[in-house]
Order: C-alpha cells, then structure tokens, then sequence
C-alpha cells in the first residue's frame, strides 16, 4: 500500500490529533511560561540559615553597631543594633545602604599600580614588597592621613609613620579637634561628648544632629524618647532641615553665627542676679560677653531678634537640665573659638561633667607605642600642612598613605590639597573604593571593607559616655583585599620597623584589655561601657578672650550653609547606589544639584526657579542650579555636600558639583586649626 | 471508495496512535535530562549504621524555618578526614570539605523562588507524602531535569498544593503562598 497525498494528510491529521490527547503541546507551554521566569539575568533568591551578626558601620563622621542579617553567611540587608549604646536599634541612610557596597561597582577588587594615566594588577606579595621599600627610602619624609577617628588602624598606621622619625600624623577635619582645643581653652583636658539622653532642654546650635551631626542613630532615638517626657528640642540655623522639620521650633540665625549668638545669650546670662563671682574666671567673662555682645549687636550679626535672645537665655536658665549642642552645619569648619563659646554657655549653665550636660571623656588608651597621641593628632592640622605643601612652604613628604579618607575631594581650599598630594613623592590608598584619592595614587592596596574585616571603634565624638565597640568581620573578603592594619604591619615587619604587634587583632586585644573591655563578649555584639569620667577643674576661659571673626556682609555675597545629607554619602562615601532612589526631584535637576535660596534673594540676583547659576568664593567655583525655597534666610545660599565626585562609579560620577571646591579655609591663630564655617560667595548666572 | 475509505482512515488511526505513544513514552525522554547527585550519599549508612535520626541533618532553626540540605558544617564533624572505603566519601572529603566548597545538591522537589513554602506548617505530614523515601537508599534517585522550566520533574505543581489545602480545609488564598 503506498503512502498518497490523501494518506500522507490523514496520517498527519491523525498525528495532530492525538498530539492533543498527549501532555506535549500543554506540557510545553506550561514549561515555556516558567522558563521566562528563569532567565539568567533574573535576581535569584539564595536560601539558607538567616542570622543577624554585629558589625559597625563608619560610613559617616560616626561609629556604631549595626547588625547585619545575612543568608547562608551572605549579607543582605544591615540594620539597627538594639543593643548597642549608639545605635539603640536605629540606622543612618549610609548604614541602611552599607550591604550593598560590599558589591559596589567602585570596589577596588585587587592591589594595583601606577601605569601611567592608569593602573596595572600587581599582587599582595609585590605591593607589599613595594611599600616596604618606599617606607624605608622615605625615613622620616612621610606623611599620614586618616579618615578614622576611633579605630586602631589609624594607630597602627600613625606609629609606622612615628616609628620612621615623623609627626605628620593628620585626621580629616571635623569637630573633635576643634572641640578638643575648646575644651582645652576652658582649662579641660580630654573628647568631648554629649548626654543628651538625660537633658530636658536640647538647644541645637548648627548641630544638625538629627540628620547628620554626632551620634545620629543615638541621637535620634534621644528625640523619640524624649516626646513623651516633654524635653524641648530647639535648632538654631540658617534654613530649615530635617532637624529643625521635627524640633520644637527653628531659630533662624545667620549661617556661621551661632557661635556669637551663643555669647550673646552668655551675655543675657552672665546679667542675671545670681552670684557666679566665685566661678573661676568668671568675671572677665562675663565682662567681655557684655561688652563685645550686647543685644543689639548680636541680634544684627545674628539675624536673631533681641527678644528671641533673651526669650532663648531665660529659657535655659529655667530649663533644670539644658544642654547646648553647638556645631557647624556641615558638621565641620568651626574654629576652637567657636566652640569654646557654645562650651562657655553649658559652663555658665553648669551643665559640663554632669548628668545631661557636657561629658569630658578620657582619650582612648595608647596601645601602639610609636602612634601620636590623639590630642597631637587633633592638634595637627591637615588642611594647613597641605595648603603650605602646596604653596612651596614646606617639604613635600616623599610617602604619603591615605586611609579611611579621601582628601582629593573632601577638604576645604580643595586645589592646594590636590596640588599638594600630586607633589608627593608616592602616594598609596588604602581606599575600599576608586574614591578621588585613589584614582590620584601611586599605589592602591584596597582595604577590606567595613563588614570583612575587623575592626573597632572608641568613643565617636558626641558620645554620651566611653565605649568601645569590636567587630568581627561577617563574610571573607569577596574580592583580593586585606585588612589595611594586617597590612600595615606586615609593612613595617619588612621595613624593619618594630610596632610590637603581629596581628591587627592583638593591637584590638591589647586596647580592650588596657580598658578592662571582654574583647570575646564585643565580638558577639556587646559594646563596653563606661560610666567613669575624668574629673577635672574648669574655669570660663583660660586663654585670652576675643571676638569672633565673622565674614562680613557686603550686600555682593551671600552667606554659603553647606549642608551634609548622609543619604547622598559623606567625606569618604560618595552616593551608595542603594541611596540613588531617595533623591529627590528638588535636590537635582538632572545631573544638577539644587541650591536653595529665597524669593527675595532670588529677586535681588535676578534668578528664578531651576536658573543655571555659578557659585564663586575664593577656593574654587560651583555649577548649579536655583531652587526656591522660603525656609532659608535672606543672603544665603544652602548647597549639599557629597556630589560633584570625578571617580567612583556611574552611580555618582559627574551628578552634582563638588562644594568643598567653595570652602575657603582660614587658620585660627591661637590653635593653628582651619576655619571654614563663615565663606561667603557669589552667586550668578551661567 | 471502500479502499479509498481505508486509505484515510488506517493513516489517520495510525497517525493518532504514533502520536500518542510518542507524546507519553518518547516526550518526557526528550523533556527531561537525567542528572545523578554530585556525591552519592547513602542514607542507610547513616540512618541504621551510624543510627543518625533524620533531623540531625534535615532539622528546622530555631526561627522555625527549615535547613533543608545540609552543609558542610553538618558534615565535617566526621567527614573532615576520609572515614571508611567508600570512593565517594573520599571524593566529599577532597573535593569539597578540603576545598571549603559546598556540594551543589539537586533538590528533587525546589519551589521557584515566588512560591514560599513552610515546612514547618507542614510538619505534621509524612515527609515521604512529598519527597522520595530517600532514607531508606543506599544511592539516591535520579534527578529528572526539565530542559525547557530548569526545574526537577518532581517540583510539586501548584494545583497539587491547591488540591490538598482544599481537602485538609486549609487556605487556598494566593498570598498564603506567594508573598
């Protein structure tokens, strides 16, 4: 029987047929539709045991426990660490956003080379190797710079630089060094912290300290807390925030002053009729207050009304437990001077040594013997060595090592910190990251980052009492880093440079035992405490009083408040690319940033909404764009800090202008330390 | 016409019934691969000459979620050294405990990642209710792979999920399962 063309179409039809009283055609739809579930660019889930492990996050100016959950020993989300005196279970925008840094596309995944106008792979042994020599060429023409004020890896690296016969040991700016020589001013010796869990009466002057400034997570739990108790909190700026948006009331006060409205309620205080003649220093205090702040006065540099002044001092002085926070809003650039009269203000209300006033705690113990001690290292101040590197004044160091910071961004009078680091005979990075610093390097030996690693923190500034906080790292390294303080001493083992130490982890054990700390117990997450502070014996100013300098108003300039929002990143951090999502329509237009400036202001520049303007100081010029916004005084511009990065990643390169370009630093006679909290600037179209 | 009529009807049925065979018996040999686990565990040395109860290995945490496949921490308690003659557990000791290297087991019944199943609701069924009686091998099944999903021929369907919560009277709402 032959197969026609009528069989042939039977057969076929008979085929498809019982095709459809098979599982092929349903079967393989079903499986069609599931396969576009899994196409190999899908996330998928990873499964295994879920844990929370204590970890700390440095990502800001501040140190605290977060924990960690991780999946199958990965890391997927951090949060709060309820039981850490800093944190009480709360989390800032960098730690919410620090798991997914461990993958950030900026990570520097191996030790790497100078080649050029690029950089080649070398390895550990090589880098090593390579440093070693540079240490011992350099001698004593070495330099240091930490980003890192509470951790042991900054001792390590500050005793290999002292070890070699230096004393360029330099911290990145902020406020523990200014408030340090305040304290130092008012005769005190030691950090200066903030027990403001226990006050009943919080005046925030420039201390953004809900939204960047201090302890954040411990401050913020402070806040909630105190709803229920009734404690006033009240922030003193020149435009509104997330602080001032929550606080009892907003002071508007013109950016830089609210040193010199601190003297001005001194003033109103020092007036009263109680007797404080016995008070050491005292009198010329007081006298000096009112006679260089009277009301009227304060009240025009200020932009404060004589009768807020005095509304404010009575307040106080009825308040029982007052605290005054006194701070840049940036959270840096103030001068010792500044500072001491904010302190002098908590002096005059005896709120300093005291249950919810001003705590003086002791410096952390010394462990790594060729270290600087931190109070030199505070004392050194960075922005001026650089600034006179690169103005021929002093010897640029033949080696100079970065750690934890990123100087060739993140300072003020920015083109001298760069020219100075480009003089430098060798530069070498430690960064997690190909931050701006690490991309101007000789060489990079990339750090492991915050959650691989271990590391410690004591006491961050602001903090209510002394702690200190061990971290075990969470995961092994995912890419070819190591522990910069493992390497450091491995370092100077090959320069034959004896730190007395092995292991980074013995320099941690022997800080936690010269405190009396369990170094076992903080590994598992619990931070020592201590309730002990140095008492001391203060007097209202030891040095001699002057007035403060503040920029003058010349009807061409407007008064800069640079603001720092740590969603946006830090001084070491640029944006994490978890945070891109939380900025917000008016913070860029584009790849513009917004500064804030008021209709009046607007009218009197002749700008409007969304206007392209250039922004002009004497350090450097800034790119933006105009938003109004009436929460901000007349003659001021506000602009974020933390855009503007040249390297990094696609998540933060190129968006924004970089503001410290703006920050034009001068140097406070009496401590040698930079002041950038009063710049003034231009501002005008594009 | 009768032989026309055969002429139609005999490459019709012939047709339907190659159709049919092909679709049941050759289909799913097409369909699936078959994949081996990468080591050959052996229940029964464990469970009656070790006499390992099952949730030494297969236990729930204590947040109530479930370990599933063990690891090597599960393991290297014994097997951090090579125990006996067995060429795979030299193999598991080399390979993978040395090397600090999980073994990639093959899940004879792994949800996609949008369904969430509890097994700690389910503890009150026979594990064997779902799985392969595994303990009672000495090699483990094979593992049907389907070339076309990614996923075992044993992955539960969702209307057999549905058809025992409606016999046992549990919810059947979609978020009981998919979150």
């Amino acid at each position: 029987m032959g197969l026609d063309r009528r069989s042939f179409i039977s057969l076929v039809a008979g085929g498809v047929a019982g095709s459809l009283f098979t599982p092929v055609i349903w079967k393989t739809l079903d499986d069609v539709s599931i396969w576009t579930q899994n196409w190999p660019w899908i996330p998928r889930l990873q499964y295994g045991e879920e844990l929370t492990v204590p970890a700390l996050c440095k990502l800001g100016a501040d140190a605290y426990g977060v924990k960690v959950k991780t999946i199958a020993g990965r890391p997927v989300a951090a949060e709060g660490n309820p039981d850490h005196p800093l944190s009480l279970g709360g989390i800032c925008p960098l730690g919410a956003a620090s798991v997914h840094l461990l993958y950030s596309p900026s990570r520097v995944k191996n030790p790497k080379l100078r080649d050029g106008s690029s950089f080649k792979d070398i390895t550990w042994e090589e880098a090593e190797e390579l440093l070693a020599g540079k240490v011992k060429e350099a001698g004593a023409s070495m330099a240091m710079i930490s980003g890192d004020e509470t951790g042991s890896v900054t001792d390590v690296l500050s005793g290999l630089v002292g070890k070699a016969g230096s004393d360029k040991s330099f911290f990145m700016p902020g406020e523990s060094a200014p408030a340090a020589a305040a304290l130092a001013m008012l005769g005190g010796d030691g950090q200066v912290g903030y027990d403001i869990e226990n006050a009943n009466y919080v005046l925030m002057l420039g201390a953004d300290a809900l939204g960047s400034w201090g302890n954040v997570a411990r401050n913020g739990k402070a806040f909630s807390a105190s709803r229920e108790k009734g404690v006033k909190f009240v922030y003193v700026g020149p435009a509104q925030n997330g602080t001032s948006a929550v606080a009892d009331s907003w002071i508007p006060c013109a950016a830089g002053t609210e040193s010199v409205l601190a003297l001005g309620i001194a003033a109103v205080i020092a007036g009263t009729n109680r007797d404080r003649s016995f008070w050491p220093g005292f009198a010329s205090f007081a006298k000096f207050v009112q006679t260089s702040y009277p009301l009227d006065k304060v009240a025009e540099i200020t932009g404060v009304s004589a009768a807020t002044i005095t509304g404010l001092a009575q307040e106080l002085v009825r308040a029982g437990r007052p605290l005054v926070l006194t701070a840049a809003e940036a959270g840096q650039g103030l001068g010792a001077f500044e500072l001491a009269a904010g302190m002098s203000l908590n002096m005059l209300l005896q709120r300093v040594n005291t249950v919810g006033g001003v705590r003086i705690l002791p410096w952390a113990p010394k462990v790594v013997e060729a270290a600087a001690d931190k109070k030199a290292m505070f004392a050194n101040d960075l922005v001026a060595y650089l600034s006179t590197v690169a103005d021929g004044g002093a010897e640029a160091p033949a080696l100079l090592m970065v750690y934890g910071a990123n100087p060739a961004y993140a300072l003020p009078n920015l083109a001298k910190a760069q020219a100075a680091i480009d003089k430098a005979g060798f530069v070498v990075s430690f960064s997690s990251f190909m931050d701006e610093t690490a991309a101007m390097a000789d060489l990079i030996m990339p750090d492991s980052y915050a959650f691989e690693r271990l590391d410690d923190a004591y006491s961050p500034y602001g903090s209510g009492q002394p702690n200190y906080t061990v971290a075990a790292p969470v995961i092994k390294p995912v890419f070819d880093t190591k522990p910069a303080g493992d390497v450091l001493l491995s370092v100077a083992a090959k320069a034959e440079l004896d730190l007395g130490f092995e292991s980074f982890e013995d320099v941690v054990k022997a800080k936690a035992e010269a405190l009396g700390a369990d170094f076992d117990a903080m590994v598992e997450g619990a931070a020592w405490v201590s309730e002990e502070f140095p008492v001391q014996d203060l007097a209202l100013w030891t040095t001699p009083l002057q007035e403060l300098a503040v920029a003058a108003q010349d009807g061409k300039t407007l008064a800069l408040a640079p603001v720092l929002r740590l969603k946006i990143g830090s001084s070491k951090i640029a944006i994490p690319p978890f945070n891109t999502n939380a900025i917000r329509f008016n913070e860029m237009l584009g790849n513009d940033m917004y500064v804030l400036i008021n209709a009046a202001t607007a009218k009197n520049l002749g700008l409007k909404k969304d206007d392209a303007v250039k922004l002009a100081s004497s350090g450097g010029e800034c790119k933006a764009r105009v938003r109004i916004f009436e929460g901000v005084m007349n003659d001021t511009v506000v602009a974020p800090l933390g855009l503007g990065h040249t390297a990094w990643d696609a998540f933060s390169r190129g968006k924004g202008d970089n503001v410290y370009k703006l920050l034009a630093a001068d140097t406070e006679a009496e401590t040698g330390l930079s002041r950038f909290a009063t710049v003034r600037v231009t501002v005008s179209k594009a | 016409m009768a032989k026309c009529k055969s002429c139609v009807v005999l490459p019709f049925l012939v047709g339907l019934v190659a159709s049919i065979v092909l679709g049941w018996w050759g289909f799913p040999k097409v369909l699936y691969s078959q994949k081996t686990q990468p080591i050959r565990f052996d229940h029964i040395v464990h469970v009656e000459d070790q006499a390992m109860a099952c949730e030494d290995c297969h236990a729930f945490r204590d947040d109530g979620s479930y370990a599933g496949m063990p690891t090597n921490a599960n393991c290297v308690g014994c097997h951090e050294d090579v125990q006996g003659e067995d060429p795979d557990e030299a193999r598991y000791v080399t390979e993978y405990v040395q090397q600090e290297k999980e073994v990639e087991w093959l899940g004879y019944q792994k949800q996609p990642d949008n369904v969430y199943f509890s097994h700690i609701a389910h503890k009150e069924l026979d594990c064997t209710s779902c799985h392969p009686d595994v303990a009672n091998m000495s090699t483990p099944p094979v593992y049907y792979e389907n070339r076309l999903s990614g996923y075992s021929k044993d992955t539960m369907k969702m209307w057999q999920c549905e058809e025992c919560h409606a016999q046992s009277g549990a919810s059947n709402a979609c978020f009981v399962c998919h979150k």
